[in-house]
């Protein structure tokens, strides 16, 4: 169109980092989801690390695993809440890998809890990233343990309870080393820079990485075709939650 | 090398582990399975342990010990864990991931008693657990020893079977057999002749040995290749009946083939004897011993003994009670073993079934050589 | 179950029940017969009733447990009612009479009561080889075994105990030879 000459795939500058595996796109990730914009920043780090060929990628069952084939890494798909115990030991067996452990927050903090806690009192050499948008996605949006306090939710029908989860601080209290931060899929540049270093932290021998990333939902947010709702919740009311930083 | 030894049960297993070139056990502390754990944890700050790199990782519970299992396969290691009970429930979700995916997890089942905490002392009540736990259809393999050098044979078994058949594969003991002290020779594969089937990555594999389609479901696998590098990626959730229609066929089929040669039982006593004993384990010594006290009496008795559980021995069970005119399934649980049995025979056999049923309570040759003479035992 | 000779020994936890039964199934196997044994145990590690079966036979041993005793040794009061199950007319009883003080559930039996404890305090100086006593006394019964074999056993069984405690190995044995002169088979 206006009489541009179509250019050969190779030939554009790629958008996408250069472990993503182009025949699993489209992707299946709801229209305006956050996931691909973590995945991005995530394959984008790796790239820059050279660190394709040895990184493992584990997702857990949940909208995670839509990304099971996202990108050309060796990657397996486990059970609810156990991909940080699958990565701890695959990595104790082959200590070349860089195992990543790539879930949300039903998955982290609820049914995997106790596995992620123990990992980091372990200081297990893994990085675990969250993606947290408050709420179990796929399964149609039930509470989780970050949902917020007064959120409408599935199984929160009048609003949710005051109570919810910050597991930076937690980690970090039972960690003093680990890697931890927070970051957010409203900026996409500080998320790269913080997914790199995570992966630096682990490829460093150092122990425990964890990044969780506050990403939107608007399938559950119920904000579909309302990008500005979406990022106003994302950025002023679940970062004013759930602070963004580093630990 | 091969020597004689007075040992400890779960001593015995520990040294199989060793012996068969394990590598790394992921594990949780349980009655009466933790000294396996404990072997393995001192041989691994051992210097032989240390030279051949050897792993241990105490998880946080037996779900998470059962993933990091899966994790150590996944790698290429032979990795295994040693459980009972109440763990052994707790790890059917890991198994079941294993039973979809076809990976070659070892685990060491010492039963205790059931169902809950019960004793940690014995039973035969895991074998449903075992051969059939989990959201799948049962394709796991099941040996279940009879003595503690078959502790020491099958120990060093079930890890050929898992990497060769590529099924998860557990071996049963039980309390008793795990806490009993006796003589065991062991020895070093070799020296045996027994080759250790060698294992694979099935992630970060430098070179894929085997095609993975062959050893895993093919809708679970999706490989690329990038700047000559092949990246696999595995998952167990699939979206279509087709899928796991295809999935599930595929698993049988496999199953089937390894069935034809995995498949093991003994005979023991006179040929076309009256009464046939079918029991496992530790059962079927006490019955051994029971078919020894008891003689020729009343038209005699054998012992068909299971030793694979799953795959059950359908064909050699049916021939072997063709002309008996009654069976006897000791077992101590309520009719784990003689679903088994009863699901081999039916159609093929009228022989009356005599349930000897002691669920959670051990069988003592007194007790079985009772039965065969007459006496009732309450 | 004819063929095998059948030892139960029972007392409170830890009072070496366990040690005295796998070092004469041990030494029974050092000596070339076969030979099984096993705990009878319980979630509680500390504070309970131990108990322990050994079996000796030259036939390969199946189920380490058994209905009767040959040889039944009571440490403690409530080992007594523990184990009496497994007694029958022809067994042997021994009893520690310094914890076992009522023995009339089991006055048919025409036990051996034996103030192990006493002896182990007065004439060895060291209470704790009381259970050593028992060994001695026990030895005397168990068919096929000699003392010398006993001895080897225990100086596998206690290896690291003697190289911290190289007197213990002359107490062991004096304790061992005190209890098997007591008794007359």
């Amino acid at each position: 169109m206006f009489g541009l000459k179509k250019k050969k795939t190779e030939e554009y500058r790629s958008p996408f980092p250069k472990c993503v595996r182009l025949d699993s796109k489209p992707h299946s990730f709801c229209g305006g989801c956050g996931h691909p914009e973590v995945l991005k920043a995530f394959g984008f780090a790796v790239d820059e690390l050279e660190l394709q060929p040895r990184v493992v990628f584990g997702v857990d069952i949940g909208c995670s695993l839509l990304s099971w084939n996202f990108f050309n890494l060796n990657s397996v798909e486990t059970h609810h809440g156990r991909t940080v115990p699958v990565m701890a030991g695959l990595r104790r067996a082959n200590p070349r890998a860089i195992a990543v452990a790539y879930v949300g927050d039903g998955g982290a903090y609820a049914i995997g809890a106790g596995h992620l806690l123990n990992s980091a009192i372990r200081n297990d050499n893994i990085l675990t990233i969250v993606v947290n948008n408050g709420l179990y996605a796929m399964t149609g949006g039930q509470e989780s343990p970050t949902t917020h306090p007064g959120w409408k939710v599935t199984t929160a029908p009048y609003g949710a309870d005051e109570y919810y989860i910050r597991a930076p601080e937690i980690i970090r209290n039972v960690n003093p080393t680990a890697f931890v931060a927070r970051g957010i899929t409203s900026r996409q540049p500080e998320l790269r820079t913080l997914m790199r270093e995570a992966l630096q932290h682990v490829v460093d021998g150092k122990g425990f990485a964890f990044l969780e990333v506050l990403s939107q939902c608007p399938l559950n947010w119920k904000t579909m075709g309302d990008p500005k709702e979406t990022f106003r919740r994302l950025e002023q009311e679940h970062a004013k939650v759930f602070p963004t930083g580093r630990y | 090398m091969a020597e004689k030894k007075f040992l400890l049960g779960n001593e015995v297993v520990g040294q199989a582990a060793r012996a068969a070139g394990a590598r790394a056990m992921y594990g949780y502390p349980i009655t009466p399975a933790s000294e396996i754990m404990h072997y393995w944890a001192r041989e691994t700050g051992s210097e032989a342990g240390q030279k051949d790199g050897l792993v241990f990782q105490q998880a946080e519970d037996e779900i998470g010990a059962s993933f990091m299992l899966l994790g150590g396969v996944l790698a290429g290691t032979r990795a295994f864990t040693a459980t009972a009970g109440p763990g052994h429930v707790l790890m059917q979700d890991a198994f079941s991931m294993a039973e979809a995916m076809r990976l070659p997890v070892v685990a060491y089942v010492m039963q205790r008693g059931g169902p809950s905490t019960s004793t940690v002392i014995y039973s035969q009540q895991e074998v449903t657990l075992a051969c059939f736990g989990g959201n799948g259809n049962g394709f796991r393999v099941v040996y279940s020893p009879s003595s503690l050098q078959e502790l020491f044979d099958y120990g060093i078994k079930s890890f050929n079977t898992a990497w060769k058949w590529r099924f998860p594969t557990f071996m049963l003991g039980d309390g008793y057999s795990a806490k009993m002290m006796g003589e065991v020779e062991v020895y070093s594969p070799a020296e045996r002749g027994i080759e250790m089937v060698p294992t694979e990555p099935y992630l970060l594999g430098e070179r894929q040995l085997t095609d993975l389609s062959k050893v895993m479901p093919s809708p679970e696998i999706e490989v690329r290749s990038s700047n000559g590098v092949e990246y696999v990626c595995l998952r167990n959730c699939l979206n279509l009946e087709e899928e796991t229609l295809a999935v599930n066929t595929e698993i049988k089929t496999a199953w089937d083939q390894m069935a034809v040669e995995a498949t093991e039982h003994e005979l023991y006593g006179q040929d076309h004897a009256q009464t046939v004993i079918v029991a496992h384990g530790l059962v079927a010594a006490a019955a051994r011993s029971a078919i020894d006290l008891s003689g020729d009496t009343h038209g005699g008795t054998s012992l068909f003994r299971p030793i694979t559980l799953n795959p059950f021995p359908v064909q050699a069970l049916r021939r072997a009670v063709e002309q008996a005119e009654r069976i006897v399934v000791a077992e101590s649980a309520y009719n784990q073993l003689g679903r088994l049995v009863k699901d081999a025979l039916y159609g093929h056999s009228s022989v009356p079934i005599v349930e000897f049923f002691r669920p959670s309570f051990s069988i003592l040759p007194d007790d079985l050589n009772d039965l065969l003479v007459g006496h009732q035992v309450s | 179950m004819s063929g095998t000779y059948n030892i139960i020994v029972s007392g409170e936890g830890g009072q070496g029940v366990l040690s005295i039964a796998e070092i004469i199934a041990y030494a029974a196997w050092l000596q070339g017969r076969k030979a099984v044994c096993v705990p009878y145990f319980s979630t509680e590690k500390r504070g309970g009733v131990s108990t322990a079966f050994a079996q000796i036979g030259d036939q390969p041993l199946s189920f380490p447990k058994f209905r009767h005793a040959n040889l039944w040794v009571a440490l403690s009061q409530r080992a007594v009612d523990r184990i009496s199950p497994y007694l029958c007319e022809d067994t042997t009883v021994i009893v520690n009479s310094h914890l076992v003080k009522d023995l009339s559930s089991i006055k048919s039996y025409s036990p051996h009561a034996i103030d192990a404890t006493a002896l182990a305090t007065e004439q060895l100086k060291k209470p704790r080889t009381f259970n050593m006593i028992i060994l001695g006394a026990m030895l005397k019964f168990v068919p096929d075994i000699t003392e010398e074999g006993f001895v080897a056993a225990l100086d596998k069984q206690f290896v690291a105990q003697y190289e911290r405690d190289p007197e213990l190995r002359e107490l062991n044995r004096q304790a061992l030879d005190l209890g098997y002169s007591l008794l007359s088979s």
